[in-house]
């Protein structure tokens, strides 16, 4: 079987004129991201092509838009083909599987009881409603149908690890932004909640660059040899801890630094624009045909931190910023709430309704309480003059106001 | 009487269950739900107009540009913009390459299944597989490699994608009598489904050239384009699309027409409520929805096929079946979105998804109103394929077929791929418009000045279907949004008066041959793209 | 009417050093500040990155100079006299200052006609100094927690999780930058209201004799 699957990949790779160096080229650049040495190439390729057995590994999408798995449909090589058919063992995804409805339903029943799969998470966990804001796999009038958060609970439970790709999944995403109507929230917050300690791997942008989902198999396949504990101690990890409102606790992310170690800003190709001053100050404009910094209109690459600039999008086509679009943070925490006005350099405060307050920039509060003090302070001038008390000061007191009294009191008491 | 149930209808984008009754080997009833809601239109309240560009589009990772282009549009009709000619070019291709991006994917990697047999493929004579392609007009692949290929996948014994479904192929159990193919056009679909993993994501690399990344993308802002093209950036797109035009004149369109012969039975279920709706796609230079590329109009058929206008104002939505609290029948521009789940039933509520309707119509979306509406309204290219493909499928046939036999689950899967190589073509010129359009000195690409309230809608199309995005601004801030989505009018369930929506019409009618196994369900469900 | 003398004892010159320091620094900080914020014309980010690390290092130096300068140098702690003292009882309440709070708040609300005794400085005035203090060092350090190289450093990790991110410290770091601005606004206003002796001797360090005695 192993030499099947080996024979397979490389039977592909001639018919796709793939040499065995562009192979080896692109494994260096899987090694980068998941922060091995370069030269660590050879046993990426080996991972890839000599595993004895392809990974099961389940796809769930909870409230998702299903842009992770057309992401995924993205990736550069191995081609997409390659990944599904001689990489992982994909028995469960929604969006490519060929069964449906029950016959879907039974191989995540048949997996979970075998175990040895890891579950990759899109979209986020809907707890709304009482987690009726997404609900599966119902017979006539929707008997026995499975609530998304129990779907999750179920195959966790038996993971070797859960991959939560794109923000939705990492934190809840945009739809955990305010008002956050169908209360969600992320994976590694809902498992914290459920006792569940499967290792949790987040993997946020909107949607997930398939490359670094590739390097995160390819380090528990290689580095790991599919030991959840290897796979922890042997990469490294930037972590994130955060407050997640809805299940109310402290919850800690661990992402590969490799990846979110840096920020967009750090490794941009339009640094140097930036520190010379030469920005884009009008969108469309002819600085946007030279390539001119877009911190001026929003650009949020200074407080993200993702290897965007380095891995690009679509298989290197391109990426925000190169396209002319400041980036809108859309790897960070919270990032719709933390980022909007994505054309703005600050993100808007949420009053909520509070004194009448709705979303308002930081700059509109800051000006107006300058302001208000400076027309206070004037009115106040214009009191002082009033009261003579301009050129030479008021008349001081004798003697405090507190010790006349109380020597009036001490009087009255004799 | 019996109830089936598809629970999840995968190969889709979100979640969708279908829940039918079969009578006498035919759907007599059906219920579609959609399983998920998430809240978009609340979390757009209060935020600036234009970050709905940004956040509307990830309703969906499938159809994020037109979302986002619907959006774009409520902005700027809100805030009184008229974009620049230069920027209407780039969104029209931007757009046009998710179009065929989508509809790559969504014949080969999605719908395919419903009618190609992947393990009847393994008897396939490879010789005969090559005269077959060679007759069919389609495109040549190494077919011995993927055969080669595909039986090392099926013995290695891990079956990834395919596990649970290895019986209606005929591995271990009696092969599904809908999967009718024979060996060798099995295996050119199955080359071709392969290759067209490669070739949509080269469509999706045109919108990450002009647009950042797909899905979701970045430069179509309210005001125009932050996109300036380079002549190298126009080079990678245009090479881009002629690649991918190159794949759909040689093989979406000879496989669709190699494949319809042997599932003409198709032709004669799966039509549905017979009321097509289109809001027009791809901006013509005067910003006329009814003389976009792909116009706007709405057809009745039970009028006849001719196509009346149709405005914003012609939309409700009853929330009568749906899981919502907020008032049944608002036009959206005043809509309302109050979650309110209680149990499923299918007397009662029992989807996420509002009930729209078009002049109090259940509507179909998608490219079959479109290739209607186009053709109605003398739209040449579009009258020219489907004319050709009409003159090829009447030969299969042995008789004359009237454009009205589109009006199926046949013409469904066909208009969308005639509609991959129209949209192909005019990207192309489209391409050449941009750079023409650049040599004679126009530079403006964006609008800034904008006004601070009003209301706006933004119609348009998305691949599958007609997306509608409307706003209310007050003082700059975001008041009201409404969405109504292609998915929307499609999986709609019963409105008011109890009359079901498009996909339970078209399912209604279907054969369904295996009660314990609904194919024809599927393929009825599929070819909505829902 | 009278107003007491500005002896040059009440500010020695090391401290009129010190003032000279932090207005100017505070003056670049808040612009080169605001440049970084939202670069308002071509070609300085550069320099006003530099400008503001430069400033903010002098500042926080300066500040801590001055703490410890308190302890050692001497000062008057009383209006218009040369008696001088450790310069930190001007820091600690005074008997001048004991139940004076609320009379000064009414004062300057007009609410009384005669002004209050005080040390050199009155309650309102020393507390409000006191606060940049803290303010200072902590608009470093939310300072420090949006600069990439140190974010990752645990003392300044745990305070952008306490805070939520990287963009709600920018936002903290500009609140207490509106702060500051509004300080040196009802200061400037408040030393000068009665007339320009206090600005003459702390910043050119010229004596004014008391009037009307």
């Amino acid at each position: 079987m192993a030499q099947e699957a080996h024979g397979a990949l490389h039977d592909l790779l001639a018919v796709r004129g793939v040499s065995r160096r562009d192979f080896l080229k692109y494994c260096g650049s899987v090694a980068a991201a998941i922060g091995l040495s370069e030269t660590m190439a050879p046993q990426v390729a080996a991972a890839l092509e000599g595993a004895p057995k392809l990974l099961p590994a389940l796809w769930i999408n909870g409230g998702s838009c299903t842009g992770c798995t057309e992401s995924i449909a993205q990736v550069d090589s191995p081609d997409v083909a390659t990944i599904v058919l001689d990489y992982l063992s994909f028995e469960y995804f929604e969006t490519i599987m060929a069964a449906a409805g029950t016959w879907a339903e039974e191989n995540i029943t048949k997996r979970v009881a075998e175990g040895g799969y890891i579950v990759i998470y899109e979209g986020s966990v809907m707890t709304g409603q009482d987690g009726n804001t997404l609900f599966v796999g119902g017979g006539p009038n929707n008997e026995g149908a499975k609530k998304g958060i129990d779907i999750l609970k179920e195959v966790a439970s038996n993971a070797v690890a859960v991959i939560a790709v794109g923000s939705c999944a990492v934190d809840g995403g945009w739809v955990m932004a305010h008002p956050n109507p169908a209360k969600a929230t992320g994976v590694a917050a809902f498992l914290q909640k459920e006792g569940i300690t499967t290792p949790v791997v987040s993997m946020p942008t909107c949607p997930v660059n398939p490359e670094w989902v590739v390097a995160m198999v390819v380090q528990l396949l290689l580095v790991a040899d599919r030991d959840p504990a290897k796979f922890l101690e042997l990469t490294q990890w930037v972590k994130y801890t955060y407050h997640d409102g809805v299940t109310d606790q402290d919850v800690t992310l661990t992402l590969p630094k490799g990846i979110y170690g840096q920020s967009i800003h750090d490794n941009c190709p339009r640094r140097g624009h930036f520190e010379n001053g030469e920005f884009v100050t009008e969108l469309g404009s002819k600085e946007e045909a030279m390539g001119y910094c877009l911190y001026k209109v929003g650009c949020k690459g200074p407080q993200t931190y993702t290897q965007c600039p380095v891995t690009r999008w679509n298989r290197s086509a391109s990426w925000c910023v190169n396209s002319g679009a400041p980036c809108i943070g859309c790897g960070g925490l919270n990032w719709v709430d933390n980022n909007a006005p994505f054309l703005k350099r600050l993100s808007d405060i949420q009053f909520d309704g509070f004194l009448g307050m709705g979303n308002t920039q930081p700059g509109h509060i800051g000006a107006a309480v300058g302001g208000a003090v400076a027309v206070g302070l004037v009115a106040h001038g214009l009191g002082m003059k009033a009261a003579g008390r301009i050129g030479d000061g008021p008349p001081m007191e004798e003697m405090k106001a507190y010790d006349r009294k109380r020597m009036a009191k001490k009087g009255g008491d004799k | 009487m019996a109830r089936t149930v598809v629970d999840p209808v995968t190969r889709i984008e979100g979640h969708l269950r279908v829940e039918v009754e079969v009578t006498n080997g035919k759907v007599s009833d059906a219920w579609v739900s959609g399983t998920l809601w998430r809240g978009m239109e609340l979390v757009l309240q209060d935020r600036n107009p234009e970050d709905a560009f940004w956040v509307s589009q990830r309703i969906c990772g499938v159809c994020p540009i037109s979302h986002s282009h619907a959006s774009a549009q409520s902005t700027e009709s809100a805030l009184g913009i008229t974009i620049p000619n230069n920027a209407r070019i780039i969104r029209n291709l931007i757009e046009a390459a998710q179009f065929l991006h989508s509809h790559i994917l969504w014949f080969y990697t999605l719908a395919a299944l419903d009618y190609v047999n992947p393990v009847n493929a393994l008897s396939a004579n490879i010789a005969d597989t090559y005269a077959l392609a060679q007759a069919a007009g389609t495109r040549i692949a190494d077919f011995g490699a993927v055969a080669t290929r595909l039986k090392g996948f099926v013995e290695n014994g891990q079956l990834s994608i395919f596990t649970g479904h290895e019986g209606w192929f005929g591995v271990g159990a009696e092969k599904h009598p809908g999967y009718v193919l024979p060996p060798e056009l099995d295996l050119i679909a199955t080359a071709h489904y392969l290759e067209a993993l490669e070739l949509q994501a080269v469509a999706a690399e045109i919108i990450a050239v002009m647009s950042g990344k797909f899905p979701h993308h970045m430069t179509s802002i309210p005001g125009g384009t932050a996109f300036v093209p380079t002549e190298q950036k126009l080079d990678d797109i245009l090479f881009r699309f002629t690649r991918v035009k190159e794949f759909i004149d040689t093989a979406l369109i000879p496989d669709t027409l190699a494949i319809a012969p042997y599932i003409l039975g198709a032709a004669s279920f799966g039509g549905g409520c017979g009321n097509f709706l289109s809001w027009g796609v791809f901006e013509a230079e005067d910003f006329d929805p009814y003389k976009r590329y792909l116009p706007r109009g709405f057809i009745q058929t039970s009028k006849g096929l001719t196509a009346e206008k149709v405005e914003a104002t012609d939309v409700n939505e009853y929330v009568t079946h749906s899981w919502y609290s907020s008032p049944s029948g608002l036009n959206p521009a005043e809509g309302k979105t109050e979650p309110a789940w209680e149990p499923y039933s299918t007397d009662g509520k029992y989807s996420w998804g509002k009930a729209a309707r078009c002049k109090d119509l259940p509507a179909e979306v998608g490219p079959l109103s479109r290739m209607l509406v186009g053709y109605v309204n003398g739209v040449k290219p579009v009258k020219d394929i489907v004319d050709f493909a009409l003159g090829k499928l009447s030969a299969a046939a042995g008789a004359t077929l009237e454009p009205t036999v589109l009006v199926s689950l046949l013409g469904r899967v066909a208009a969308r791929n005639l509609e991959a190589a129209v949209v192909a073509g005019w990207a192309i010129e489209w391409v050449n418009e941009l750079i023409a359009a650049i040599k004679g000195g126009d530079s403006s690409y964006f609008v800034t000045e904008r006004a601070e309230a009003g209301k706006g809608v933004g119609l348009w199309e998305a691949p599958r279907g007609s997306v509608g995005h409307w706003m209310t601004v007050e003082n700059g801030r975001i008041a009201n949004y409404q969405v109504v989505a292609p998915t929307t009018w499609d999986i709609s369930p019963r409105d008011e008066k109890g009359v079901p929506g498009p996909m339970e019409q078209a399912l209604i009618g279907a054969p369904v041959v295996d009660a314990t196994r609904p194919l024809e369900v599927m393929q009825v469900a599929h070819s909505f793209d829902p | 009417m009278s107003t007491h003398a500005y002896y040059r004892e009440a500010h020695p010159l090391i401290f009129v050093i010190t003032h000279w320091i932090n207005l100017v620094c505070m003056v670049m900080l808040a612009f080169s500040g605001f440049y970084i914020h939202y670069p308002f014309f071509d070609g300085f980010m550069g320099v006003a990155r530099g400008m503001h690390f430069v400033a903010m290092y002098v500042v926080i130096i300066n500040l801590t100079f001055r703490i410890i300068a308190a302890f050692f140098v001497k000062s008057a702690n009383k209006m218009g006299t040369r008696e001088v003292d450790l310069d930190i009882k001007n820091w600690l309440p005074q008997e001048e200052n004991k139940h004076q709070f609320w009379e000064t708040v009414k004062y300057y609300l007009f609410l009384r006609k005669e002004g209050v005794i005080s040390g050199k400085y009155g309650s309102l005035q020393k507390i409000s100094y006191l606060a940049t203090i803290p303010l200072t060092y902590l608009q470093a350090y939310t300072g420090f927690c949006i600069y990439a190289p140190a974010m990752d450093l645990g003392f300044f990790k745990g305070g952008l999780e306490l805070v939520g991110g990287p963009m709600n410290m920018r936002i903290i770091h500009y609140f207490i930058m509106w702060v500051f601005i509004v300080f040196t606004m009802v200061h400037a206003y408040l030393a000068n209201i009665y007339n320009f002796a206090p600005s003459k001797i702390i910043f050119l360090w010229k004596e004014t004799e008391a009037k009307g005695h």
